[in-house]
């Protein structure tokens, strides 16, 4: 699925129109907690599984940016309608990470994205 | 080569800095992607850990032919059971910290799992932690 359709369809606001290029999507990971992203996504062993993941979180500090960073993750989708602030904003437009967010809350968005074909990474598994 | 970071305790603000140069050092360096991603993720758990934990710290950084070496030191309090930190889930962070994404109690367990090797030394002066990361091998999470 293309970014840009995942950012219609689930009525995302995009926060960093600088950092914006279009890409696939294949992949997604959603925590709040950064230590399971950290965990989860670095068992990941191929490069283009994560280069066509995002991140999922309800999480709006510099932190989960700074996660996204660490795994070369460049997509953060915030959910529940939250507004980060304008130094998160800042900080994905300096590592040039596309911040965008839904209103849908962080279940429903991921079984809409599963339902249309994005498969979750799951801890050790390799595709 | 060897670069050094300032850690202030509580600072999410700044949090994850050390890490974030660490992470840009060694892609241009064109370490392999797997292996900038484990020494990245173990940094910066063991960072925010400075910034939860203790009253300030910092790292050092050193890359050899043979492998990245990192070593994080804070002043204090100390961990007074590294036994029980070692284990999955057990914390003593607080609302601020579950709030910033950290303080599950999985900072040490991801590092230990990231590392090929890691050693922890603590009193009530301070807390060392060492991690190295061999490169060229093949690493078994």
């Amino acid at each position: 699925m293309k970014l840009s359709d995942i950012i219609k369809k689930y009525q995302c606001h995009l926060y960093t129109p600088e950092t914006f290029h279009d890409k696939d999507i294949s992949y997604a990971f959603c925590a709040d907690l950064m230590s399971d992203a950290l965990m989860v996504l670095n068992s990941v062993k191929d490069d283009r599984v994560l280069s066509e993941c995002l991140l999922i979180t309800g999480l709006t500090t510099n932190q989960s940016i700074r996660t996204a960073e660490m795994l070369d993750i460049d997509v953060v989708l915030l959910v529940r309608g939250k507004i980060p602030s304008l130094k998160v904003i800042e900080l994905a437009k300096e590592l040039g990470i596309m911040l965008i967010a839904t209103e849908h809350t962080m279940f429903n968005t991921s079984g809409m994205m599963y339902a249309d074909g994005i498969k979750g990474i799951i801890y050790n598994q390799q595709w | 080569m060897v670069k050094e970071y300032q850690i202030i305790a509580r600072n999410y603000d700044l949090a994850g800095r050390a890490s974030s140069d660490i992470k840009r050092t060694l892609k241009a360096m064109n370490v392999p992607w797997s292996f900038q991603k484990r020494v990245c993720a173990a940094s910066y758990e063991a960072e925010i850990n400075i910034v939860i934990h203790s009253v300030g710290g910092y790292a050092t950084f050193e890359i050899t032919d043979q492998a990245i070496i990192l070593d994080f030191y804070d002043d204090g309090p100390g961990i007074p059971n590294i036994e029980l930190a070692m284990m999955e889930g057990y914390s003593t962070a607080s609302e601020l910290d579950h709030a910033n994404g950290f303080g599950a109690g999985m900072g040490l367990p991801n590092m230990k799992r990231s590392s090929d090797l890691m050693n922890i030394t603590s009193d009530h002066e301070g807390t060392h932690v060492h991690l190295v990361f061999y490169r060229g091998e093949t690493h078994d999470q």
